[in-house]
């Protein structure tokens, strides 16, 4: 039966009843109109206007008295109403019919194909098997000729042997007769000796009279083993052909979790797979491979669990079914997410404009990049700016004034981004910088909180101090981690009445063995003690202002303006400005502190400058 | 009291004008300098005395000193007195140029012939600024003093003796007895000056006064500077900026 055939016949069935439709709706049409024409034509009888259910007719005549008897348009709309119905039923049967007769399209499609693939294995099956058979043929068939060769050759060689033997025997008995005919008696005594004697040697050899070679030929064994198993193999379903592996599909890692997938592109059967997981490591010292791991699996996916973050597995899968394992597939490369990274809030610097962000990685191996995510703190707002593709542990991102920001660091690979750090608070209310540790001179120490610096009593000798390239070895003095942005930043040092000390701003490469102030890349107030007063000094490059101050400040301020070139002193309890450097930065300077007598300074920074500073 | 203006001249914006008045505590007519920043058209300011030094009139700061600009920005008044009563006819007034004319001192004197002219001190602090608050758009509650050689002394004095006037006679003897609200006072000194060379100027018992008694003092000694209206023109920004601290906070 032909299944297109038979669509045929049913678009005709839908096309009719589309019609009937039609005509049924005209038919409303004339009925309405019939119905309106009625009262026209007044028939005195009113049961004309009748019609009898039970008999399917108008009913004219009294005939109907015990039938059920409705007028005439309420049987109209009866029928109509019936009408509908099977109308309905019939649409639905249609469907029905029109989507089996898809089904059968599909599965005649898919048998052919089938069917068409069934008969494209056994042709090659067959075609296998015709052409072993041939190489087998050909391979015996050389053998028998071989042997035959050989055969020949020693017959022939046993030919020859006769031959030459036979005529040297010839030759004596003519020599021998040759002789006999001799008249002469004395020559003939002569030469007879020596031919008797070659006579004789010659009849003392044994003669071979037997034919060297056999006469059998030996067929080799006909090995159809190989043949017998290939056509009984044309039975069977074939061994699925190998696997593909997927490469990773974004966001479908975690940090210990991977969704492996594969896909088979042929129609093999296939009763199971085997993935095997194995992980890379990324040390190099590590010879031994790492163990594979075996998992059988019915989908063609697969999530491996109890993994390592930030860490490379190489997969690789095979299919099996009844008749054996296909060949392995490539080998596929997926990674887990990175663990989340760790801020450094005692390293973050801010400023009005801007803040610094450092952070740990937070991972062994290294990852791609990072992502950053900023938000404002204080409003509902869920909008979140994300800076991208940081290569390095920090980040320098522009804020706006006056505002508290929450932001979090993300680690992200080829396998995705990680979860967010824990997060850091910055309010850009000031300038917030830590103290560089790693400048302090050997004898300058640093409080826990990282604030208050000293210079203890006791000097150590200098056979045990440390010096590396970035701290000071006269001065003892240390630098600040001051933002790297050209705006305007403040901060204060509380200082003890007796101490002696240096505060002020230096280029980040001040010479270590020289002193503040001294040279020209930096700037600094200096207070020196007497006994009976106090002495300041505003140097930089080794020169001071001569300024006199009455009233010993206690409290600091140092305010920095880059693009207005100056640096000021302020008395912070009274408000009293002591003294502006004008100078053109043309680097970035850092804070630098110092102590010439032991004593103790105390830093505070993140706070907003007074007013009576930038607003005078 | 009737004032008549004498001059005016737009300068940074705002007017420098001069007025002449009769003095009820000098006796006679006296004329002053004062500056008018644009603020002043639309709002009250806080008023900047200036006291000039020995010889000077109400003229040479206003001519040379080129404060107007950092008054104009700042939106502050200055007034500039002269230096001491004009056209008295005291005997011996004119006779040295540091006693009498134009070296009032800013003192109120005790003795014949002067007491009844001579009465700078109480002219500066009482009633010029009397007048200049009832004539002019100033802040009554924000002025402050300031100027040079004896007008800085002056300065001095002022302030010492009205604690809490402005945000005796001799600045040293009166900061030694200081008691009043703090003060923050900036003096700039010309190294080169020859008054200071010829020990005429002693700052260094000011600030040892000072010192002890706890009054901030910001004293400079400027390298190369001399005694001369050259001087005041380049610290005078400095001044008026320090000033407006107070004047405008």
């Amino acid at each position: 039966m032909d299944v297109y055939g038979l669509r045929g016949p049913l678009q005709a069935i839908a096309e009719e009843m589309a019609v009937s439709e039609e005509e049924e709706a005209e038919g409303d049409e004339e009925a309405f109109v019939v119905v309106r024409k009625r009262p026209v034509t007044s028939d005195p009888a009113a049961s004309s206007d009748m019609y009898c259910s039970d008999c399917g007719t108008p009913a004219h005549s009294g005939q109907h008295t015990h039938h059920r008897v409705v007028p005439l348009p309420d049987a109209v709309q009866d029928m109509k109403a019936e009408l509908g119905k099977s109308h309905s039923r019939l649409t639905e049967k249609i469907s029905q019919m029109e989507n089996f007769a898809s089904n059968l399209e599909e599965i005649f499609i898919t048998v052919e194909e089938n069917f068409g693939r069934q008969e494209q294995n056994l042709e090659q099956h067959y075609s296998d098997v015709l052409q072993t058979l041939a190489q087998r043929n050909s391979e015996n068939s050389t053998s028998l000729q071989d042997q035959k060769k050989q055969k020949l050759e020693a017959l022939y060689g046993q030919l020859l042997a006769c031959g030459s033997l036979l005529d040297t025997g010839k030759e004596l008995i003519e020599n021998a007769q040759e002789l006999h005919r001799c008249t002469n008696r004395n020559a003939f005594l002569q030469a007879v000796m020596p031919v008797i004697k070659r006579i004789e040697n010659f009849a003392k050899e044994e003669v071979e009279l037997k034919v060297g070679v056999s006469m059998e030929f030996t067929t080799p064994p006909v090995d159809l083993t190989g043949v017998k198993q290939m056509m009984e193999s044309i039975n069977v379903v074939p061994a699925p052909s190998a696997p593909v592996m997927n490469p990773q599909v974004v966001n479908s890692a975690t940090t210990s979790s991977l969704r492996v997938c594969w896909s088979l592109f042929s129609d093999d059967t296939v009763d199971f797979y085997q993935l095997y997981c194995r992980q890379i490591s990324e040390d190099i010292t590590i010879e031994m491979e790492q163990d594979v791991s075996v998992r059988r699996v019915k989908e063609t996916h697969c999530v491996v669990k109890d993994l390592l973050p930030n860490a490379q597995y190489e997969f690789w899968v095979t299919a099996t079914n009844t008749t054996g394992i296909s060949p392995t597939s490539e080998r596929a490369v997926y990674m887990t997410v990175p663990s989340p990274p760790i801020i450094r809030p005692q390293e973050c610097l801010s400023c009005l404009e801007a803040a610094l962000v450092r952070w740990d990685s937070g991972n062994t191996n290294p990852v791609e990049s990072y992502t950053l995510e900023l938000s404002e703190a204080d409003t509902h707002s869920s909008v979140t700016e994300s800076i991208v593709a940081i290569p390095t542990c920090e980040c320098l991102v522009q804020l706006q004034p006056w505002k508290r920001y929450v932001i979090h660091i993300r680690a992200v690979n080829i396998g995705g981004a990680s979860e967010r750090s824990p997060p850091i608070t910055i309010s850009t209310t000031g300038t917030f910088f830590p103290l560089l540790k790693e400048t302090a001179h050997p004898s300058l120490s640093v409080s826990p909180d990282g604030f208050t610096m000293f210079y203890l009593d006791e000097d150590l000798p200098i056979s045990e101090m440390v010096f590396s390239d970035s701290n000071f070895s006269s001065c003892v003095a240390v630098l600040g981690d001051l933002i790297p942005i050209r705006g305007q930043h403040y901060w204060e040092v509380e200082v003890d009445e007796w101490a002696e000390y240096r505060v002020g701003v230096a280029y980040e490469d001040t010479q270590r063995t020289s002193y503040l102030g001294a040279n020209a890349t930096s700037w600094c107030m200096r207070h020196i003690r007497t006994p009976s007063r106090h002495k300041y000094e505003f140097l930089h490059n080794g020169w001071s202002a001569d300024v006199r101050i009455t009233v010993q400040p206690l409290q600091i301020g140092v305010f920095l303006d880059y693009e207005r070139g100056i640096l000021s002193f302020y008395n912070a309890h009274l408000h009293q400005h002591l003294h502006t450097f004008t100078c053109c930065f043309h680097h970035y300077v850092l804070p630098c502190f110092a102590l010439d007598k032991p004593g103790a300074l105390t830093l505070q920074t993140g706070l907003t400058t007074p007013k009576y500073i930038t607003h005078p | 009291m009737a004032l008549t203006q004498v001059s005016s001249n737009k300068c940074c914006g705002g007017y420098q004008k001069v007025f002449e008045h009769d003095s009820s505590e000098l006796k006679c007519k006296m004329k002053f300098g004062i500056y008018l920043p644009p603020k002043a058209e639309s709002g009250k300011c806080p008023v900047f005395y200036w006291l000039s030094g020995l010889t000077c009139t109400e003229q040479n700061f206003i001519t040379k000193a080129g404060s107007q600009q950092a008054a104009s920005e700042h939106g502050i008044i200055i007034v500039a007195p002269d230096t001491s009563p004009r056209g008295c006819n005291i005997e011996g007034e004119d006779e040295s140029w540091d006693f009498g004319t134009g070296a009032g001192f800013y003192v109120d004197a005790t003795q014949d012939p002067w007491k009844t002219n001579y009465r700078m001190y109480s002219y500066v602090t009482e009633e010029l600024p009397r007048l200049i608050n009832s004539n002019f758009p100033a802040d009554p509650e924000k002025m402050s003093v300031s100027g040079h050689s004896m007008g800085g002394h002056g300065a001095l004095i002022c302030a010492l003796k009205n604690p809490g006037k402005y945000k005796a006679y001799d600045a040293t003897v009166l900061a030694a007895s200081y008691s009043g609200p703090e003060l923050d006072i900036l003096i700039d000194q010309g190294r080169d000056d020859q008054f200071l060379s010829s020990s005429q100027l002693l700052p260094d018992n000011l600030i040892s006064a000072c010192s002890e008694k706890k009054i901030p003092v910001v004293f400079r000694l400027q390298q190369g500077y001399d005694h001369s209206y050259y001087f005041v023109f380049s610290f005078i920004n400095d001044h008026i900026k320090h000033h407006a601290k107070y004047l405008n906070a």
